[in-house]
């Protein structure tokens, strides 16, 4: 069944809105031939960056750890630059200085002096080497630098004090994979390096988040808490990157929070691994699948209804714990919010954007609200990401006023020129990344997503769980309402 | 007498392990050439280096990138680059020139980009500029605006044909319009009667950096970045260059006179300073109530160090630190001659040192960067970012909004909540 345009309260869709500004007068089409990503060398815009981030990002979710970038000094400032701007926090993240000696005689000498001087000056308990593309062009023999530093390490510091400080090695050659992947490649890196097992049945969950922001965190807190369910957050990036203003009385300064070492080495012990991000973090829980046999579950991310239900139903599975009434309550009001908003949701047309995993989790949720995703598009290439944008347009086809566009990797150039020819679109939903593309079309956008650079607070403000789902469908009428919807209709929503 | 601070040693790499705010060649580069109006940015290495690069002081560009991945790496990646180009020119016609950037990956691979620029230059009939900006090509960020400024000087300046009707052209080198700066200077130097015809980079496309040439006098605003391109353009076109500061009304007015006194306009430039000073002596004065005898700290990017410290001077603030990423020697001399005594300079200063300074000598006041800023908020230190956003701070007016942020960035409601000691910071 194809539903036709639904009028809303007397007034058709298409006079709900303004005329629309034109493309800037600027905009000349472009060659037809090279705008798909697909038939180009050529990547324009490109809406993902190189995996050593993804690896930064998560050794900073670490309690006392220390990222120390394998390569020239420009991989460590300009993540250093892209954290403090999204997070509105320092980020510590040590660099192995590459110069020309290190072109061209290998980078031993900056590891062992390296982890000698970060170890000595900041005092780590937790050093996570994350190698870029230069250390693995120059083919650096990691393992046995890494060696050799531990050795000079307990020379210098003594075989205890030294054998305190763990050293995680995350190979992430940048060319073979995007953040996502280096982020992935971190879960698996640390479960490996560090998690044990001792055979004790445990009732704890691990919890591997993937690229969510602090906000996210503490609502999967909440969530775990409101359960009754103990669990190890592997990346626990709600406190060390969202710390209270409270002057530390000795330096060197550390955020407080973060998962602890000890944790990371109980993960063994657990009855159950959630990757809520499949495709960041989902080789880590998998590993401790095979290796000690705890189950693994890898996404969907919990946005919306269905994914949130899907969790906590995992969750009440394997704890044993029924979800309790708070959170049915909280379940109750989210729809009951869907609701109220339905008749401004309904049949809207919207693009989506970013990293594979929150891409798919915000189109199965608008979905949800019987939006229209024309097209949706992943930065970095997933066939997770395929199949379960499918899955969710297979669930809710009959209600769509056009067929989506699913751009697997690519760039926002492809994105944009595909916007550009559609004859209507209601809301953005993507990164800062995506504020020429919103305003060259006039349309709003909801900002979602890693990297959210030009707004403040969104890296507090939940998507996940019921709680989130509510908020990020606020911000998706409002969002709307504030764009060219006319004020007299406005007084009775 | 005085002890002035020792100056630092200057140049030397980074110590492995540490936590330093310097960057690659290739953000050096970036940071100068961003602004060419006109022009393409293609960066030859995997897509991260293009992404960073997408975002040069707080604004978004587009950018190209040839995004290799594990192939091209093996097997090479120049096929790969000349395809890129090609494709670069078929989507964006109008592109007056494309800057290719090699990055580490490239330059470890040995790509041949030079090679490949100069074939494209000549099918595509326009400048293919390569710069070889490997991370580990440079100390620093600085040695990426010297790649930048050479670049520029041998690709784009002095394509223009000879044009002698502009007897008061004049460039400014090193200048990058923050918070509309280069608009206060260009009103300034208009008064004299000068044009600025170009600013490297702050005011730079295509056609005003192939006549750039035709310039009677070159102003040097931030040396470090400025004064390569001097050099080269004093060599090639015998352009003379002049240092001048326009931070702090002493610094301008200085600078106008030296300027006014190449083209003989020497009571002009009386005036236009008599006029200003009146007019921002008032702000200044009760601005020098709230901040005299307060000490900051400065942390920039290179020359600005020395031309910033002299500002907070003059309002009457004790310099008690100030460190700079890649300074030079002579941009610590000028920062020195403003400090107090017992105050320290830096360069390259680790997170490590700003905390030991922002700790033990809680200072009233830190001066810096996005990397620093939210360390000193977390040690509950005002702060102020610097390049400013929004508004100028050369110039006579920018000195007084320059004067103006002080107070504000001070007297912010927001410290007197912070646990502990931190209330002294109020003042009055
Ligand atoms: S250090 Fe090298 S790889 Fe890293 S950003 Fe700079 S040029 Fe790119």
């Amino acid at each position: 069944m194809r539903v036709t345009e639904i009028p809303v309260e007397g007034i058709p869709y298409d006079q709900l809105k303004v005329e629309k500004i034109p493309a800037a007068p600027a905009y000349a089409p472009r060659d037809p031939e090279l705008v798909a990503a697909a038939d180009r060398a050529l990547v324009v815009n490109p809406d993902r960056t190189c995996m050593p981030l993804g690896a930064m990002w998560a050794v900073l979710g670490v309690h006392r750890a220390i990222p120390f970038v394998q390569g020239a000094q420009g991989c460590t400032t300009y993540v250093r630059y892209t954290f403090c701007r999204i997070f509105k926090e320092p980020a510590t993240i040590a660099t192995a200085s590459f110069h020309e000696d290190a072109a061209v005689f290998g980078g031993r000498r900056n590891l062992v002096e390296g982890l000698r001087n970060l170890a000595v000056r900041y005092r780590p308990e937790v050093i996570g080497v994350v190698t870029t593309c230069s250390s693995e062009i120059i083919g650096d023999d990691m393992v046995s630098f890494i060696k050799a530093a531990r050795q000079n390490l307990r020379e210098e510091l003594g075989a205890e004090a030294a054998d305190r400080i763990a050293v995680v090695l995350i190979n992430t050659p940048s060319f073979a994979g995007s953040h996502v992947e280096g982020y992935n490649r971190a879960a698996r890196a640390f479960v490996e390096t560090l998690a044990m097992a001792r055979n004790t049945s445990s009732n704890r969950v691990n919890i591997i988040p993937g690229l969510l922001y602090p906000g996210d965190i503490r609502e999967i807190k909440h969530l775990l808490r409101e359960m009754g369910i103990e669990a190890t957050i592997l990346f626990d990036i709600s406190d060390t990157l969202d710390a209270p203003l409270e002057p530390p009385q000795q330096i060197p300064y550390y955020p407080p929070g973060g998962t602890r070492l000890a944790e990371i080495r109980e993960m063994g012990n657990a009855c159950a691994t959630f990757a809520l991000q499949a495709d960041a973090g989902g080789s880590g829980a998998r590993w401790l699948e095979r290796k000690f046999g705890i189950p693994a579950v890898a996404g969907p991310v919990p946005v919306g209804v269905a994914a949130t239900d899907d969790l906590l139903q995992h969750l009440s599975r394997f704890t044993g714990r029924d979800v309790p009434a708070a959170l049915r309550a909280e379940r109750g009001r989210l729809v009951d919010a869907m609701a109220d908003t339905f008749h401004h949701t309904m049949m809207k047309r919207v693009a989506v954007f970013g990293d594979p995993d929150t891409v798919a989790g915000v189109t199965r949720f608008v979905c949800e609200l019987g939006m229209t995703p024309v097209a949706v598009a992943a930065g970095t290439a997933s066939k997770r990401f395929a199949q379960e944008v499918e899955a969710a347009f297979a669930a809710y086809r009959e209600l769509f006023l056009d067929t989506p566009k699913v751009f697997n990797g690519g760039d926002l150039f492809e994105f944009e020129e595909y916007l550009k020819t559609l004859p209507r679109l209601d809301l953005i939903i993507g990164n800062s990344k995506g504020v020429d593309i919103a305003r060259e079309l006039d349309v709003p956008l909801v900002r979602v997503g890693f990297p959210v650079y030009d707004r403040f607070g969104y890296q507090k403000r939940p998507i996940v769980g019921y709680r989130g789902a509510e908020l990020l469908l606020y911000e998706i009428v409002n969002a709307m309402l504030d764009h060219r919807y006319p004020d007299d209709r406005t007084q009775q929503l | 007498m005085e002890a002035l601070p020792c100056l630092p040693g200057c140049g030397a790499p980074t110590i492995p392990g540490e936590v330093s705010s310097r960057a690659c060649p290739y953000y050096g580069a970036r940071w100068l050439l961003a602004l060419v109006k006109g022009a393409l940015h293609l960066v030859h290495a995997p897509v991260g280096c293009a992404y960073y690069g997408g975002s040069v002081r707080g604004k978004a560009y587009r950018m190209l990138s040839t995004a290799l991945d594990e192939k091209e790496i093996i097997f090479g990646s120049e096929a790969k680059l000349a395809r890129a180009i090609r494709e670069a020119v078929r989507l964006f016609p109008e592109a007056g020139a494309i800057f290719v950037y090699g990055c580490c990956a490239a330059g470890l691979t040995g790509t041949d980009i030079d090679g490949i620029c100069t074939a494209a230059r000549r099918r595509t009939g326009r400048p293919v500029v390569p710069v070889g900006c490997a991370g580990f090509a440079g100390t620093s960020q600085g040695d990426g605006h010297a790649i930048a400024a050479a670049a520029l000087v041998r690709f784009l300046v002095g394509r223009a044909p000879p044009d002698t009707a502009a007897p008061y052209d004049v460039n400014v080198l090193g200048e990058f319009n923050n918070g509309g700066d280069l608009g206060e200077i260009e009103d300034l130097l208009g008064r004299l009667g000068l044009r600025v015809r170009c600013a490297f980079t702050g005011k730079a496309d295509i056609t005003a950096l192939a006549g750039a040439h035709h310039a009677r006098l070159n102003l040097v605003h931030c040396r470090r970045t400025g004064g390569p391109l001097a050099e080269a353009m004093a060599k090639e076109y015998g352009i003379p260059h002049l240092p001048v500061n326009f931070f702090g009304l002493a610094a301008t007015a200085a600078s106008l006179r030296e300027t006014a006194a190449r083209f003989g306009r020497e009571r002009m430039a009386e005036e236009i300073i008599r006029a200003a000073t009146t007019e921002a002596a008032p702000v200044l004065e009760s601005v020098r109530r709230h901040v005299t005898g307060l000490r900051v700290g400065l942390y920039f990017g290179a020359s600005r160090v020395g031309m910033m410290a002299a500002a907070f001077r003059e309002l009457g603030m004790d310099v008690v630190f100030a460190g700079a990423q890649f300074g030079l020697a002579e941009d610590y001399a000028a920062a020195g001659a403003h400090m107090t005594v017992g105050g320290r300079l830096k360069d390259d200063a680790s997170q490590w040192q700003l905390e030991d300074f922002l700790l033990r000598e809680r200072p009233d006041l830190f001066v810096g960067g996005t990397r620093e800023r939210f360390l000193a908020h977390k040690y509950g230190v005002p702060f102020m970012v610097f390049p400013q956003k929004g508004k100028p701070y050369a110039g006579f007016n920018g000195f007084v909004n320059f004067a103006r942020d002080i107070v504000k960035a001070l007297r912010a409601p927001v410290w007197q909540f912070i646990p502990g000691r931190w209330a002294h910071v109020l003042g009055d």
